[in-house]
């Protein structure tokens, strides 16, 4: 009997969690964020940042625009490597090459938005900051310590004029950027602007409080563990994205080729489900209270700009191409993401959270050197090492640890590691790897100073 | 006519490679279409990043996928 107990308290917490991140604060993140990778990916040209990474371009230049292109450009982890390697083979040499593969992976509109809504906009701020930061230094360390290798390397490789070609980014790209990014601002922020209800209706009706009672009963929520629970608001828009799920197969598994009638439905349904995650829905005794939030009213004059723009200022191969990167990232990353929000979410119920605390539960260097390493010999698929981090940190984990395990995690796997030392070979990524093992700890150290 | 496709087997570089294909049929040109995915030998080629379009040993696009009638312009 004990057996089968357990195994219930597991599937609970798991599939608490799971409703939990389908809820609306996640949905406003991620559903805008992958619009966002998508349109990274597909309208700025890769060229835009590459020119500034010739073998000619001064330092001030070429680092941070070695950095920058770790954010944009390295949305999709199978372009890192070809580029990692021709601008260390034939454009800025190895120093921006290393900063470019250090804030890739780590610094991604996903990663960011995520790690802000689920974890905390500290921990977010810091990985923006502290990977840039740390990125352009292991550049320059690494730049400095081979400085005699970048030299012959540099000799030989003269002549390669392919850093020159440029491209622009157009100005309607940009304000079509700054539109998609006020989307996910405007869902996520918590000001009281916007999270303020302006005007409240109630659909009457007693089955709400039942159905929210039933839903107690089947998910505990339970706050000592941080399993939320589900509400029906979040059966609602769980619905809903199992509608947008079968909308978007048929309408934008081929949207390369074209638009099509599902096309629409998926992209109006998805239109719809960010408007009622922006509402504040609670059941009451009598009904359903529905508030209409700042975020709503928000929400909904953006994405109207947004469509207007597709519509308009976009030729259609444009869009086309937009909406066929973000559903493929989106076929990419979210099944092995729920997943691995399930199986982290269960993880809460067996872990004992006396280890955790043992281990990591003050701002020790071993605590962050732990994180670490944990990091390194732990592969996880893009985006769990966020929901794996929130396990942690509900079982007790300090923010510190966690920001160094976060750092480390996308940065090193032991299959990047293989891949890096085939391009650079084994000594210079020995050093590399040396020296982002201790950047990220003292990354976390650091940051736990100033954060208990 | 040779053409090369650059790429280690990515989203973008299957769709380059289907256009690729279309166009040659639709040309009805006579070509051989390889896709190289070894890294080394992606790298011996003056590109940026991948997927990249090789035609008869001149780089025509890398880093992004070109659109089908650029693709025709070149084979044409």
């Amino acid at each position: 009997m004990q057996f089968v107990e357990t195994l219930q308290i597991l599937i609970q917490t798991g599939a608490g969690s799971l409703a939990a991140y389908l809820a609306a604060h996640v949905l406003l993140c991620l559903l805008p964020a992958f619009f966002i990778a998508g349109a990274l990916s597909a309208l700025i040209p890769q060229q835009a940042i590459t020119r500034y990474l010739g073998r000619d371009a001064p330092k001030w230049i070429s680092y941070p625009a070695s950095a920058l292109g770790g954010f944009v450009l390295a949305v999709c982890s199978c372009t890192i490597m070809p580029l990692f390697a021709s601008i260390y083979k034939k454009g800025a040499g190895l120093g921006p090459a290393i900063t470019f593969l250090f804030v890739g992976p780590a610094v991604n509109i996903l990663a960011i938005s995520f790690t802000g809504v689920q974890i905390g906009m500290d921990i977010a701020l810091a990985r923006i900051i502290l990977s840039i930061v740390f990125g352009m230094g292991i550049g320059l360390l690494m730049a400095w310590l081979f400085r005699k290798d970048d030299k012959a390397h540099s000799e030989a490789t003269n002549g390669s004029r392919m850093f020159a070609q440029g491209a622009k980014v157009p100005g309607r790209t940009w304000v079509f950027f700054v539109l998609l990014l006020a989307v996910l601002i405007a869902g996520t922020l918590q000001v009281g602007l916007l999270t303020n209800s302006y005007a409240t209706f109630t659909l009457p009706g007693a089955w709400a409080g039942f159905f929210q009672g039933w839903l107690d009963s089947i998910v505990p929520p339970n706050p000592n563990l941080g399993i939320e629970g589900v509400s029906v608001h979040g059966v609602l828009l769980i619905g809903l994205l199992i509608l947008i799920a079968v909308t978007a197969w048929l309408g934008l598994n081929k949207v390369d080729e074209g638009f099509n009638t599902w096309t629409y439905v998926a992209l109006g349904l998805i239109t719809l489900t960010l408007g009622v995650a922006s509402f504040k829905v609670t059941a009451v005794e009598d009904g359903l209270s529905v508030g209409i939030t700042g975020k709503f009213i928000a929400e909904i004059a953006l994405i109207a700009a947004v469509w207007w723009m597709a519509v308009k200022a976009f030729e259609a191969h444009e869009m086309q191409e937009w909406l066929w990167e973000m559903w493929r990232f989106v076929k990419q990353i979210i099944p092995l993401l729920l997943i691995g929000v399930f199986v982290a979410g269960m993880a809460r119920a067996v872990i004992p959270a006396t280890w955790i605390e043992t281990i990591a539960g003050r701002n020790t260097v071993w605590a962050n050197l732990v994180g670490v390493l944990f990091g390194v010999f732990m592969y996880f698929p893009t985006l769990v090492e966020v929901p794996i981090a929130q396990t942690f940190l509900s079982l007790g984990m300090h923010r510190g640890p966690l920001l160094a395990y976060l750092l480390a995690d996308p940065e090193l796997s032991l299959q990047s590691i293989l891949i890096t030392n085939r391009v650079i070979g084994r000594k210079k990524t020995a050093v590399y790897v040396l020296l982002v093992t201790v950047f990220s700890t003292l990354a976390g150290l650091i940051f736990g100073w100033f954060i208990r | 006519m040779d053409i090369k496709i650059l790429g280690g087997g990515c989203a973008k570089c299957e769709r380059l490679e289907k256009l690729v294909r279309e166009t040659v049929g639709e040309l009805g040109i006579d070509a051989t279409i390889t896709k190289v995915k070894d890294m080394d030998a992606i790298l011996a080629y003056d590109i940026l990043g991948t997927p990249a379009l090789v035609i008869d040993e001149t780089v025509k696009s890398s880093g992004r996928i070109p659109q089908k009638d650029e693709i025709a312009g070149w084979i044409r």
